[in-house]
């Protein structure tokens, strides 16, 4: 029974990018008129031919890894600090900082975007990787979510800990962060996955063309207008381009999600 | 035994802290030197359509720089319209940059833009193109290259429905004779987008328009654009004619691509789509009808504007001067296929394209949406309104968009 | 202080100085990023939003001048475009959130206490399901656009049962007014069609989403179940194994055992979701920015959308930062009330919510809310 309904959704999950693959090797002609068909006739790479040669992509590449990476180490480490701050430490304003995070999400983005990029300009780290990176450091949501999970795992190690006389940092450090795993490996998918997919920051903080990332890069791409056809092909082979790394690392680590706290392996 | 707090362990609770805050600051001095402007440097933002036009703006400016020894830096935009914004906001914008005629007046209103009446070649530019983009007396750009609208034909369903050259209609009633001829097989004489943009031609070729001459009272709901949208009505009530959403595709590039119409209003742009995506379908441009009043077809221009803080307006004029020079535009035509903006250019490039001869001649009796600001707000609901038209009193939505409009021309 | 000393989990009175010292360095790093990039930003658009800016210059500039609540009250009081405009995104966005939060919540669950029992390919469905989470919203947009063209895949799927699709994309109808027009009502009644709200007619209130929407509306819970399984993924390996054998002692079903064991122990989890979920939903941008522009007739219009462009498009800074404040105002709004429905329903003594009998991993829900200051 349950496989009957994993299999029915993993059907319904897959599909679409199995079209997607199948489309970026049609041309384009083929795409509009054979939607639907798995087997692109003829085949033809000049998607990707498109993408590698005529464009900056290795750039790309290597600018949405440098900016990711440094990202998602960051922000996992400074989430989780603030998040466990939030959930166990006691102190006044701890209320008040916790509803500002909140509150701080539900200010809609786009009404930052120019306030953002005066910020970023009178610190002087326009147009450089700092003013790529440093305000992704940290987002509210993970700390959100490091919060709210801290606050579903026990308190009773933590309190022999402090029996034995750790200091605060070390209780966090060698206690609540292995414990914590599960969200911590969540944490880091969803930074990894954030970042690499990051498009206004990059905009409001950047112009050389050497500081392109693939969402940038692939954006003014596929930003064609109606005179350059549908080109459902490109468009389709950079998405399925840019999405298989962050899949690949996802099935990597998606198994710690489980081999985690406590022995709660149910397998 | 009893917890207590010592300094070190102070310390080694302060150390990851500090040493994130050092990195970002040790980052934002190391990697972090400022933009810099030179003296003797153009910044040129560009919202390019692809590779080819890319590649034929680097060349462009490569040249002039070439030719001048003053670098131009050339962006290309992820997003146009933010990273102009930017500019504005932070007093740097580039000096140079792309501008839509439905655009220009809302950055005259906030005074982004130095006027362009002193450029040199300033006459060389069709006089329906300077007029789009005109504010209270003054050019705001310099028009790169334009579209115009004609009437596209499927020659193999002209053929099949007994219809030759002869045939091509010159009038509104023949108009829609060839339509209700053309709409056999499961396929529709006539489609084109509910939209001002498209079906705003009715409107001009039977002597309407959305403003007054002098452009200060809104005469949408005018007898004459009644007039207009009645005899569409009355094509698509015929069943000759459908709109685009009728037909459930998105354009009517993408109905007569996919052959659900003979017949669409469009501009020349629909030639990338029609090699890119339906390279079997054969068709033909002809001039749209004359109406009862006159010939008419609206037009698209893109241009090149200057920004009012550049420091170096004088350079920055040159250049558009050369972006706009008949060879350069030559050249784009050539690498990308737009059409000209200047008279000189005209002949060379219609031995290039023959074929669109008719989208050219429309730069005679072409009209642009008239430039006032937030114009396309009230030309979006227009659209909005008109996704209605097959079931609505033509004369609502007009009465609706002319309090509209003339609620922002004051 | 009182109140929280007695909830904290230290027993010496004298560590609290030491706790608050602590807990602000932790916090340090958080509040200045956040405070120099988005607080400081936030500030600078609230003081756009009552003045009128054209975004010519430093918005601090001595050409700016302050207007009161103009632009807020061009929204809200004066019939005019702007507000007929506003008054149909909030329509097309309320009926997003009414649809997509309870249903990407749903099925979020339901995907991650699957995966939860099956024992073989664990990791495969894990991935498998994520999958469409991971592509940035630029690239499902082309994604769907593609799918959902009405010549696409999608219609020529359903063709094969002998339906014909809607034109997706390009159907403005409202979904309500479909349904009720296949019960014969074409006509609103008289009090339905004069009525005005926000500029926009009672009747057209009752439109629920358009046909168009709906393909947003299924693009957002096939986006985002992937992310908030993980999420409860995360929170289903807290909840003890022993909880669930004392449950099937007792001899409770699957549903039950699900209902009254499962769902409390995950209610953080829950109210997550949820939040994330209303502030997600409220703030779509990118795909009707990559997608629609808010067509066909306005149907997918949403606040933020029509936020950006005032601002960008028409340089109507101040209506544009004042649209968001509004839509900032529902997300708050939303956000209590959630947490006011997601408050643990059994009244358990104050005493023994914190006590040391407490289950392992059951986190209170007033405690969140108490620690977010919202109860």
């Amino acid at each position: 029974m349950t496989y009957a309904f994993l299999l029915v959704l993993t059907v319904v999950f897959l599909f679409p990018f199995v079209i997607a693959i199948a489309t970026s090797f049609k041309t384009d002609p083929n795409a509009t008129a054979n939607p639907l068909g798995l087997r692109p006739s003829p085949t033809t790479t000049a998607a990707y031919h498109t993408l590698f040669h005529s464009q900056d992509f290795p750039t790309w590449i290597k600018n949405s890894l440098i900016v990711t990476l440094c990202v998602t180490f960051v922000r996992v480490f400074l989430d989780s600090l603030a998040g466990y701050a939030l959930a166990r430490l006691r102190f006044r304003g701890r209320g008040a900082a916790f509803a500002t995070v909140i509150a701080v999400m539900a200010v809609p983005g786009v009404v930052l975007l120019i306030p953002k990029f005066l910020i970023i300009r009178q610190l002087g780290i326009y147009d450089t990787y700092s003013g790529m990176i440093i305000p992704l450091f940290v987002d509210a949501a993970g700390v959100f979510i490091m919060k709210n999970f801290f606050e579903s795992i026990p308190v009773s190690v933590e309190e022999s800990a402090r029996i034995d006389g750790a200091s605060l940092f070390r209780i966090f450090w060698s206690i609540v962060l292995p414990m914590a795993r599960p969200a911590l490996v969540t944490l880091f998918i969803l930074a990894f996955q954030g970042s690499w997919n990051e498009l206004p920051q990059f905009i409001v903080s950047a112009q050389s063309t050497s500081l392109f990332t693939l969402t940038k890069g692939v954006a003014q791409l596929a930003s064609g207008e109606l005179g350059a056809g549908n080109r459902f092909p490109l468009k389709l082979a950079a998405s399925v381009l840019m999405t298989i790394p962050v899949a690949v690392l996802f099935f990597i680590f998606q198994r710690r999600i489980m081999n985690a706290s406590a022995g709660a392996v149910k397998e | 035994m009893k917890f207590h707090w010592k300094t070190g362990n102070r310390w080694r609770l302060a150390l990851p802290v500090i040493v994130i805050c050092a990195c970002a600051v040790a980052a934002g001095t190391a990697f972090g030197a400022p933009a810099k402007s030179h003296a003797n440097e153009l910044t040129m933002l560009v919202g390019s359509s692809g590779p080819a036009e890319t590649n034929a703006v680097n060349v462009a400016a490569a040249a002039w720089s070439k030719k001048t020894g003053i670098k131009v830096n050339v962006i290309i935009a992820s997003d146009e319209g933010q990273q102009l914004a930017q500019g504005f906001a932070s007093g740097n914008p580039p000096d140079v940059f792309n501008l839509g005629n439905d655009q220009v007046a809302t950055y005259v209103a906030a005074g982004d833009l130095a006027p362009l009446d002193n450029l040199k070649n300033v006459k060389a530019f069709y006089p329906s193109l300077r007029a789009a983009y005109t504010v209270k007396g003054h050019l705001y750009a310099a028009p790169k290259d334009f579209s115009t609208l004609g009437l596209v034909i499927n020659t193999a369903s002209w053929k099949a429905a007994g219809l030759t050259a002869k045939s091509y209609p010159k009038t509104w009633p023949q108009l829609a004779s060839v339509a209700k001829k053309l709409t056999r097989n499961g396929q529709v004489g006539l489609c084109t987008n509910p939209e001002f943009h498209r079906l705003g031609v009715f409107m001009i070729e039977n002597g309407g328009w959305l403003v007054s001459k002098n452009g200060k009272t809104a005469t949408v709901n005018s007898a004459a654009n009644v007039q207009a949208f009645n005899f569409v009505k009355t094509m698509l009530g015929a069943g000759s004619m459908k709109l685009t959403n009728q037909l459930g595709v998105g354009w009517g590039g993408e109905g007569f691509g996919k052959q659900m119409c003979a017949m669409t209003i469009e501009g020349n742009w629909i030639a990338g789509a029609m090699k890119n995506d339906y390279p079997s379908v054969g068709y033909r441009v002809v001039q749209l009808p004359h109406g009862p009043k006159s010939l008419g077809t609206l037009q698209y221009d893109g241009g090149w504007s200057l920004a009012a803080a550049s420091k170096d307006k004088a350079d920055a004029m040159s250049l558009i001067t050369f972006l706009t020079s008949p060879g350069v535009e030559l050249g784009n035509a050539k690498a990308f296929g737009v059409m000209p903006s200047v008279i000189s250019a005209k002949k060379k490039w219609l031995k290039l394209y023959p074929q669109w001869a008719s989208f050219l001649s429309g730069a005679d009796y072409s009209k642009s949406i008239p430039p006032v600001d937030k114009i396309t707000t009230v030309l979006g609901d227009f659209n909005t309104q008109l996704q209605a038209l097959p079931t609505t009193n033509p004369k609502t939505i007009l009465d609706r968009v002319n309090s509209e409009l003339q609620a922002i021309l004051g | 202080m009182e109140r929280i000393a007695r909830r904290s989990w230290l027993p010496e009175p004298g560590i609290r100085g030491h706790q608050a010292a602590a807990g602000w360095l932790f916090l340090s790093p958080v509040i200045i990023i956040l405070g120099l990039f988005l607080i400081v930003p936030i500030v600078m658009a609230a003081w756009v939003s009552v003045s009128d800016w054209t975004g010519n210059g430093s918005p601090f500039g001595s050409n700016v001048h302050f207007v009161g609540l103009d632009n807020y009250r061009q929204l809200l009081t004066t019939p005019s475009l702007d507000q007929s405009n506003f008054g149909t995104a909030l329509r097309n966005n309320f009926y997003y959130v009414l649809l997509v939060v309870p249903i990407q919540t749903a099925v979020s669950l339901f995907l991650a206490v699957l995966v939860t029992r099956a024992l073989k390919f664990v990791g495969f469905f894990r991935t498998a399901f994520y999958f469409p989470s991971v592509t940035s919203s630029v690239a499902i947009t082309v994604l769907f656009l593609f799918l959902f063209n009405p010549q696409g895949a999608i219609n020529k799927l359903l063709s094969y049962v002998g339906v014909t699709g809607p034109s997706w994309f390009y159907d403005p109808r409202g979904l309500f007014h479909v349904i009720l027009g296949q019960l014969g009502v074409h006509q609103p009644p008289a009090s339905l069609a004069n009525g005005m709200f926000l500029g926009v007619t009672y009747w057209d209130w009752l439109a629920g989403p358009s046909i168009a929407m709906c393909v947003f509306i299924i693009m957002a819970i096939f986006t985002t179940s992937g992310t908030f399984m993980l999420i409860f993924l995360a929170a289903l390996q807290g909840v003890d194994d022993s909880v669930y054998e004392a449950a099937a002692l007792d001899g409770a079903t699957e549903w039950t055992k699900f209902r009254y064991v499962t769902v409390p122990m995950i209610r953080p989890a829950i109210f997550t979701v949820v939040t994330l979920g209303l502030i997600g939903t409220w703030q779509v941008f990118d795909q009707i920015y990559v997608g629609t522009k808010g067509t066909p007739a306005n149907t997918t219009l949403t606040p933020a959308f029509l936020s950006f462009n005032a601002s960008f498009n028409n340089n109507e800074w101040g209506v544009g930062a004042a649209i968001a404040f509004i839509l900032f105002g529902i997300i708050v709004l939303f956000t209590i009330v959630t947490r006011l429905t997601t408050r643990n329903p059994e009244r358990v003594p104050r005493r023994r919510r914190f006590g040391p009998t407490q289950p392992l991993g059951t986190p209170d829900a007033s405690r969140v809310a108490s620690a977010g200051g919202l109860e």
